[in-house]
């Protein structure tokens, strides 16, 4: 499809480079513990995008049997009001694709029943008399072709898998909502399932108490899964996009040492055995690690082929696109790498740091997160999930209490990292300790 | 194209089946500071089937290509065959609807030239960067679609309906050394083109706004007597109550059904809350649901009392009540769900103003626009764009990072005044439920006075 897509665009346009993907996936549900829906959805699609006199243009279509000639023309209208960019597309030498498994074929060859079993199992492990369990388990397998008029092809079958268990429980006036998920490229293991059923059951049964918020500049202990508040604006500021408008707090710091020397952050699309990582980027960029941030120094900022040409620099791998739109910088796998490599394994929660808290709090879910003024580091969020911990020890689960805090000033002294990491989604990360975060309360 | 579907359904050997067929035209553009970011033309399509069997669970499949349907409708049979239920779903009875709906398109965008909605957006993003240099970076997009959407039932429902949609939408972000800050102005329209005409002096606002924030000191933490501007009570009532009044949530829980009883009082007298699908040119509004049901105004609070709840054929049927219309799916890909539509708190006596509502705060917050929110149900966040503090009655200081903490039982009991001023919320962006995002609502409501609300922030 896109060879022949390419061969007509060869001679109609400067240049030009496409993406083809068709994506399979199964779902099953169980809603309050009970097997509903089973689903499956078929989709493929294909993007295109073109230089003509220069200027940038694209277009996409999820017709069955899409028309190259259509497609094309409607591609260089767009690129009739498209900007000027001299795009440096991959050419066919630059092309060594590391070696990456993306493909398993038993989570291909996985059965609806083999799927359906995996979800009973949970509902069964996760089953509480006072509790509803929502259960899905999503399998998905995709194909991926990308190619450009320079001759540059990249290729590969993706597996992935996503089980998410999600429990609900309320009494009297009181909601209590806990949710945790194995997601992966390869089918989960027992031992995987059952780390998520314990994941589960610790914060279900240590919230189970109500206690009342402290209040003030205090430590708090920020999960994974409560890390995503500190982790977006990073995300943000360290895309070449912002940093190329202007807008990022982080442009022009590369090398300075902003956060906390054993802090190091990557984004890796080699790892095994995530959904995220992949040989080649949707423009045709091989695959490599980038050090977002490296021992508390700015390191590097991801791009794009069409940013990193605007930027006068490299493309980091970090393309992404759609069926539709053009492409754009997109994170693959985000780890943290940090003190604490050698300690004992421990999946308590709060990941062993609360030894020295003397008041303060766990924070394992924020609500809203995403929706203020991210970029700036500024955070102010309700929490969802959060437990106080006094004397080192945790008392019970807290409600109406909002955490505030700016990421930047948090992530310069970091008091502590867990001895908890793991995948949450595309992120590793163990808990993080953080100094002088603002709880409210009412 | 109904008679494509419908013999498709008359093939299947399910005991229902419905077909949903999507085509949308869409276009957008984008720029990022001074620069395009993209001009384009789209079409998408793809079908969605649905089957459901006596005592077996629900079988789902959605495809882009159409030419698959009829394989698709026994794919879903099977899938359906492999759920076994002791319990059986039912759906609610409905009369079957036989109709073409066609919204109207108030200048149809298909008929505009891509070069012509580059041109007005670029007016609206130049507005926003020449307010002051400090405007660093802005980003305006520009999108339209006009959707037809074909469903046919195996109960003789048969529906053709044409939905339009206009969205534009500006971020202007500021910045003076290290401090950022962003106003937003969105528009969303179930319009056409010449409905997003004319706004110029809003994106400057924004910009104005964002730079006006950078001087602006951060909101300190603790509990105010709150006032939420329009803007801010329509996302507060979308979040506080809305998600609660989806029956999805209640159906197969009985704890929450409990704590949901209707009877139950969740405001002030003051308080009257509903949903009203079947309004004329909102963004939620739709003649029909994805089920086929036609959409209507469903009260949800009446004079502080709990009185109804938004419904699919399938939690109206497992509650004996009655389907509202409220099933919907973002798109072919996706199953219909129990969503809101045009959500509003009703307003207050006529001639009750914002002076009344700010008299007597000694000291408190006004709460202006809103960045989003979202709940946890009990607990839920609504984030304001800007906010000022009220001083002595008095509108005072320009804060920012203004974020609400709610409590479903304590904030919406403390609503003790609310205003006659009402308007709909034309914005853009949309509703994230079970992965469906952005679903196109609306929300409406006059100033509301929060007695009592906790403000995150340095305390």
């Amino acid at each position: 499809m896109i060879d022949r897509l390419l061969e007509r665009a060869r001679g109609t346009v400067d240049n030009a480079d496409a993406l083809w993907r068709r994506e399979e996936q199964t779902t099953v549900a169980f809603e309050s513990g009970r097997l509903k829906a089973a689903g499956i959805s078929e989709e493929a699609g294909l993007n295109l995008r073109v230089l003509a006199n220069g200027r940038m243009g694209v277009a996409g279509t999820t017709a069955a049997e899409p028309d190259p000639d259509a497609l094309l023309a409607r591609a260089r209208a767009s690129a009739e009001l498209g900007e000027m960019v001299e795009l440096a597309f991959p050419t066919p030498n630059s092309q060594l694709l590391p070696p990456i498994p993306t493909y398993f074929e038993h989570t291909a060859n996985a059965s609806l029943d083999d799927l359906i079993r995996m979800g009973r199992l949970l509902v069964e492990r996760l089953a509480r008399p006072d509790c509803q369990i929502n259960v899905a388990v999503e399998r998905e397998v995709a194909d991926t072709a990308v190619g450009n008029t320079a001759g540059a092809r990249g290729e590969y079958r993706a597996t992935g898998i996503a089980v998410i268990a999600d429990v609900t429980r309320i009494a009297g006036d009181d909601v209590l909502m806990v949710y945790d998920q194995y997601v992966g490229a390869d089918l989960p293991s027992d031992a995987d399932l059952e780390t998520l059923v314990r994941s589960v059951e610790t914060r279900l049964t240590a919230a189970l108490r109500v206690v009342t918020p402290p209040e003030g500049a205090l430590p708090v202990v920020f999960t994974p899964a409560g890390l995503a508040a500190v982790v977006l604006p990073l995300e943000q500021a360290l895309s070449g996009k912002t940093v190329l408008q202007g807008s990022s707090p982080l442009a022009g710091k590369v090398g300075e040492t902003l956060f906390d020397e054993r802090l190091s952050i990557i984004d890796d699309p080699l790892t095994p055995g995530r959904p995220l990582s992949r040989p080649v980027d949707d423009e045709c960029v091989p695959s490599r690690c980038t050090g977002l941030v490296e021992h508390g120094k700015v390191g590097r900022f991801v791009y794009d082929l069409e940013t990193a040409a605007r930027a006068k620099t490299q493309s980091t791998g970090n393309g992404r696109r759609g069926v539709f739109g053009k492409p754009h910088i997109g994170y693959t796998n985000i780890l943290f790498r940090g003190a604490n490599g050698s300690a004992e394994r421990d999946h308590t929660l709060g990941g062993g740091l609360l030894g020295d808290l003397d008041d303060g709090l766990i924070v394992d879910d924020l609500i809203g997160v995403g929706q203020g003024n991210v970029i700036s580091g500024a955070f102010s969020h309700p929490v969802g999930l959060a437990y106080r911990v006094q004397r080192g020890e945790i008392t019970g689960r807290v409600k109406d209490a909002a955490v505030a805090g700016n990421a930047y000033d948090l992530l310069k002294r970091i008091g502590g990292f867990g001895s908890d990491g793991r995948w949450l989604g595309a992120r590793w990360s163990p808990s993080l300790l953080l100094e002088g975060v603002s709880i409210a309360r009412r | 194209m109904k008679d494509r579907l419908a013999a498709a359904v008359k093939k299947s050997r399910a005991d229902y089946t419905e077909v949903r067929v999507e085509r949308t035209w869409s276009s957008a553009v984008a720029f990022r500071g001074r620069r395009l970011e993209t001009a384009t033309v789209s079409e998408d399509q793809g079908g969605f089937v649905r089957v459901l069997n006596q005592g077996f669970g629900w079988g789902i499949a959605s495809f882009t290509s159409l030419d698959a349907l009829p394989a698709m409708v026994t794919r879903a049979n099977e899938l359906s065959r492999a759920v076994r239920l002791e319990e059986p779903i039912r759906l609610a009875e409905t009369a079957p609807q036989t109709a073409d709906a066609v919204l109207e398109l108030d200048g149809d965008v298909r008929g505009v030239a891509l070069g012509d909605k580059k041109k007005l957006l670029d007016r609206y993003n130049t507005a926003m960067l020449a307010v002051a240099d400090l405007i660093v970076d802005t980003q305006a997009s520009y999108r339209d679609e006009v959707s037809e959407v074909w469903y046919v039932n195996s109960e003789g429902t048969s529906l053709y309906q044409l939905r339009p949609e206009v969205v534009v939408s500006g971020t202007a972000i500021g910045r003076r050394n290290g401090t950022i800050e962003k106003g937003l102005e969105s528009i969303g329209l179930r319009k056409g083109w010449n409905s997003v005409q004319g706004f110029e002096p809003q994106f400057r606002v924004v910009a104005q706004r964002a730079v006006d924030l950078l001087a602006a000191p951060r909101v300190r933490g603790g509990a105010y007597p709150v006032i939420l501007d329009n803007e801010l009570a329509g996302v507060f009532i979308h979040e506080a109550f809305g998600h609660l009044s989806e029956a999805d949530f209640v159906y197969e829980n009985p704890q929450a059904r409990e704590m949901m009883t209707l009877g139950r009082r969740f405001g002030k007298p003051v308080l009257n809350v509903g949903d009203n699908g079947a309004e004329r040119g909102l963004r939620g509004t739709l003649p029909y649901d994805d089920e086929g049901t036609p959409t209507q105004d469903t009260p949800l609070i009446r004079e502080g009392i709990l009185v109804g709840r938004l419904h699919s054929r399938e939690t109206a049927a497992k509650l004996g009540e009655r389907p509202t219309g409220n099933a919907r799916a973002i798109s072919f890909r996706h199953p219909p769900i129990v969503r809101m539509t045009n959500t509003y708190i009703a307003p207050g006596k006529n001639g009750v103003g914002f002076k009344d509502l700010i008299g007597d705060i000694k000291l408190g917050v006004y709460a202006c626009g809103a960045f989003g929110g979202q709940t946890m149900l009990e607990n839920f966040s609504f984030t304001a764009g800007w906010g000022y503090m009220i001083r002595d009655g008095q509108v005072a200081e320009l804060v920012k990072d203004v974020v609400l903490a709610g409590n479903l039982f304590q904030t919406l009991d403390r609503i003790d005044h609310i205003a006659g001023d009402f308007t709909w919320n034309q914005m853009g962006g949309g509703c994230g439920k079970g992965g469906q995002f952005p679903l196109p609502v609306t929300e409406g409501a006059p100033h509301v006075r929060i007695e009592e609300a906790l403000i995150g922030g340095d305390v």
